[in-house]
């Protein structure tokens, strides 16, 4: 049950999001580095600070670890950022929502962005030692939470990025900025 | 129970509630699976199952030892679940339509040809696999799950592929007018 049911489930919820927001069709991806739709900006913000939020409670509660923070490497993270930002906008998807596009029936997801995210993955292993081992050595902080980084209060942060977000999601409906062209909602 | 419904049946959905949806989702994953969400780490375990079945010796190096082990992961399994969902919410809002292209704003900037297309996003895939794998990971397995613990690494990475997104998009839209 945990090895199948469990995963199938969360990633149901996980492709329906994406396919719901939108983020499973060209545009949306695209016209969020064109600045003329930040959907994509409001939808991972959305969930970010409902999942810290979610997430720190529990771990407070002492209910739960997290699995995992995600190292930083800057070397890293900042140029495997450049070469994402490339992909992302030329065809306008990632990894994620070339999923949800496939599940949509785009053929141009499925087949083509399969192979090539196959393909990806395997020169990116074959090319493990050589390259990566190399760049994760570079200015390499580890698990580091911003919190801890900057010996601030955990829950003084997480409350400022919330309040953050809230005030630049109130900015953007307010001033109708990035709003976007009105979906379409014919059925 | 008619309203849930037809909320249900509707083709968008505000970003705002998706996004939260997916921030309660990946608490669940973290509740129920101990792990965390992330779609990139799904073409590596395949794509060493793949090299596995055609030869053991493609996958006797360090990276499918000790870092992704060939085979379907819980990864795997997430993204089979990610291609139902999105199946299921895109048939009942009618959504759901075979395409070789994407709608509209493609064909006006790069024209109809499907064999531009395809190969575009065939070269895409393996810069956005590439670049996720430096990076430690994609939009949801750094971005969303680095975010959610608040990992600085995951608004760099942001901020990162903002920086070539921008530039090159508006570039490619340069004098088009849509």
């Amino acid at each position: 049950m945990a090895t199948y049911v469990f995963p199938i489930l969360i990633g149901f919820l996980f492709g329906w999001s994406l396919q719901k927001a939108g983020l499973s069709h060209y545009d949306k991806i695209v016209n969020v580095f064109r600045m003329k739709d930040l959907a994509v900006l409001k939808f991972m913000m959305s969930a970010m600070v409902v999942g810290a939020v979610g997430v720190y409670v529990l771990v407070g509660l002492g209910w739960v670890t997290i699995p995992d923070v995600r190292a930083t490497y800057l070397l890293g993270n900042i140029v495997g950022g450049l070469v994402f930002g490339v992909g992302m906008s030329l065809a306008g998807l990632c990894p994620g929502t070339m999923l949800a596009g496939a599940g949509q029936g785009s053929l141009d997801y499925l087949i083509p962005g399969t192979l090539g995210f196959l393909t990806g993955a395997s020169l990116f292993a074959h090319t493990y030692e050589k390259i990566f081992n190399k760049i994760v050595t570079v200015a390499n902080y580890g698990n580091v939470t911003i919190f801890g980084w900057f010996d601030l209060n955990k829950w003084l942060t997480i409350s400022v990025f919330a309040v953050f977000v809230l005030l630049l999601f109130y900015f953007l409906e307010k001033s109708k900025l990035g709003a976007g062209a009105p979906d379409d909602l014919s059925r | 129970m008619r309203v849930a419904i037809e909320y249900l049946r509707r083709k968008r959905w505000s970003p705002y509630v998706a996004g939260s949806l997916l921030g309660v989702t990946t608490v669940l994953a973290i509740v129920l699976s101990q792990q965390l969400l992330g779609s990139s780490g799904a073409f590596e375990n395949l794509v060493g199952l793949i090299e596995k079945t055609i030869s053991p010796k493609l996958v006797d190096n360090f990276y499918f030892k000790f870092v992704m082990a060939p085979g379907v992961s819980w990864q795997v399994y997430l993204a089979v679940g990610l291609l139902l969902g999105a199946f299921v919410s895109a048939r009942l809002s009618g959504d759901f339509r075979w395409r070789v292209l994407p709608d509209k704003q493609w064909r006006e900037v790069f024209g109809t040809s499907v064999a531009k297309r395809w190969v575009i996003v065939f070269f895409s895939a393996i810069l956005l696999e590439f670049g996720a794998g430096l990076a430690g990971g994609c939009t949801s397995g750094l971005a969303i799950s680095g975010g959610i613990a608040m990992a600085p690494s995951a608004f760099i990475f942001v901020g990162a592929a903002f920086a070539t997104g921008i530039p090159l998009s508006l570039l490619l839209y340069r004098g088009k007018g849509v």
